[in-house]
């Protein structure tokens, strides 16, 4: 019994060092793979209300550029409005609402703190659950897709982006129909990877890639990027596709959280 | 007690500069500055491993608090608390370590503080990059980063202690 005391007092350093680190670690390793509560994000009241400050004086600095962006945009949506378009069958204007149901509500918001070179980079919104965020909502903005909700408070809210290690947004190739896994190296914040796509299959350099909307979370067709370069890995069956995002992440600031009123429907039937 | 205030208030400050400025500078996806370990490094040299350990998890879950990195940095920072007793004995001077001085550059001295802060600041800066790719296919990247990185945070580190550090 004496030796054992001794023993674990020569130790004790070491025995509170692994303690520590095993409290550190698996909290890394549990709210990195998994959107989960955590205090420790900048989500947190503290952190989320320094970084609005922060952002109140450097929003200015992109004002002109955002608001382009947006009026680029609404000319976009003014143009699909049905008040523009001139109907030539009478017979269906009436019926339009019945034919189609509202499957995904929007969110707007706005990215109050964000990293592009960080190895996984999280994006920090001004809106929350007051407003309606939850995890796992897919985020958006007018040139492309942005990322997942990864942790909410009551006003502030964290995206994990597709710059992150194990982002796994599938996308669709438009050109030729085929779909894969978006991924991130983590060297440069304006190029993504693709990974699942079988290599004979012909792919044109170029292609546009758009969201498949498989998983529930964003709907088909949002923008993801184009083609850069193709090359086959040697001893797989798939190519290594590197792609050029449409969005710059780095001067991103306004952007949309979708809601999918049909996901629980959605995953009732897969499961 | 104005020496713990001062500790205290340091260790906000050091928070502060990591979250909201060194974070904050994009340059490239290889440099990442990380100033937090001047913080440990410069705690006095009678302080115990217990204590060391204590004060590296409290900062370590702040800067993850505020940088989204959810208990990297105190990770990495624990192994910083842990070994630095014992670089400290491998680099210590022949009478031993004079507890009225502060381990930073202006008390013991350029060569002292190069040797023995440049092995702690590696080990730190390896063991968050490793920690953070976690993965053999990004091997190169690794190691290209931890150059790089190491390489600045030391520059960076110098100069805070020449603008915060009041010579003796």
């Amino acid at each position: 019994m004496q030796n054992l005391i001794a023993f674990i007092r020569r130790l004790r350093f070491l025995i509170v060092f692994l303690l520590f680190q095993f409290f550190a670690l698996s909290m890394y390793v549990t709210y990195m793979s998994t959107p989960k509560s955590s205090y420790f994000t900048t989500a947190s009241v503290i952190t989320g209300s320094l970084f609005e400050i922060r952002h109140s004086i450097s929003q200015h600095f992109q004002l002109e550029e955002n608001n382009e962006q947006l009026q680029e945009e609404n000319i976009e949506l003014r143009k699909s409005s049905s008040l523009f378009l001139y109907n030539s069958s009478f017979s269906t204007l009436h019926t339009q609402d019945s034919i189609y149901a509202q499957q995904y509500d929007y969110i707007a918001g706005t990215i109050i703190n964000s990293t592009t070179t960080k190895r996984n980079n999280f994006f920090t919104l001004n809106v929350g659950e007051i407003q309606g965020v939850e995890k796992g909502m897919g985020v958006f903005s007018s040139n492309g897709v942005v990322g997942i909700i990864h942790n909410t408070s009551p006003h502030y809210s964290v995206v994990k982006s597709v710059l992150t290690k194990n982002i796994n947004i599938d996308v669709l190739l438009t050109d030729v129909g085929a779909h894969g896994m978006l991924k991130w190296d983590g060297e440069d914040p304006r190029i993504g990877k693709v990974t699942g796509i079988s290599n004979d299959i012909a792919i044109p350099i170029g292609s546009k890639l758009i969201t498949r909307g498989g998983s529930g979370i964003f709907p088909k067709g949002i923008d993801v990027g184009f083609v850069k370069a193709i090359k086959p890995i040697e001893g797989e069956a798939s190519w290594h596709i590197d792609l050029e995002f449409t969005e710059s992440y780095a001067t991103l600031e306004n952007i949309y959280i979708v809601k999918n009123l049909f996901l629980n429907e959605f995953n009732n039937i897969q499961n | 007690m104005p020496q713990l205030q001062i500790y205290f208030l340091r260790l906000l400050l050091f928070v502060f500069l990591q979250a909201f400025i060194f974070n904050q500078l994009e340059i490239s996806p290889l440099i990442h500055i990380m100033v937090v370990p001047l913080y440990i490094f410069l705690l006095p040299f009678d302080r115990s491993v217990i204590s060391l350990l204590f004060i590296a998890l409290i900062l370590g879950i702040g800067v993850d608090a505020a940088s989204n990195t959810f208990g990297l940095h105190t990770s990495a920072l624990l192994l910083f608390a842990y070994l630095r007793p014992f670089v400290f004995k491998f680099f210590s001077p022949r009478d031993g370590y004079d507890p009225l001085k502060s381990p930073s550059i202006f008390d013991m001295g350029n060569r002292w503080f190069i040797s023995s802060f440049s092995v702690l600041l590696i080990i730190h800066h390896s063991w968050f990059f490793i920690l953070e790719a976690f993965s053999f296919n990004e091997a190169w990247l690794v190691l290209q980063k931890s150059i790089l990185s190491v390489g600045i945070s030391f520059v960076v580190c110098v100069i805070l202690q020449t603008i915060f550090i009041k010579r003796t």
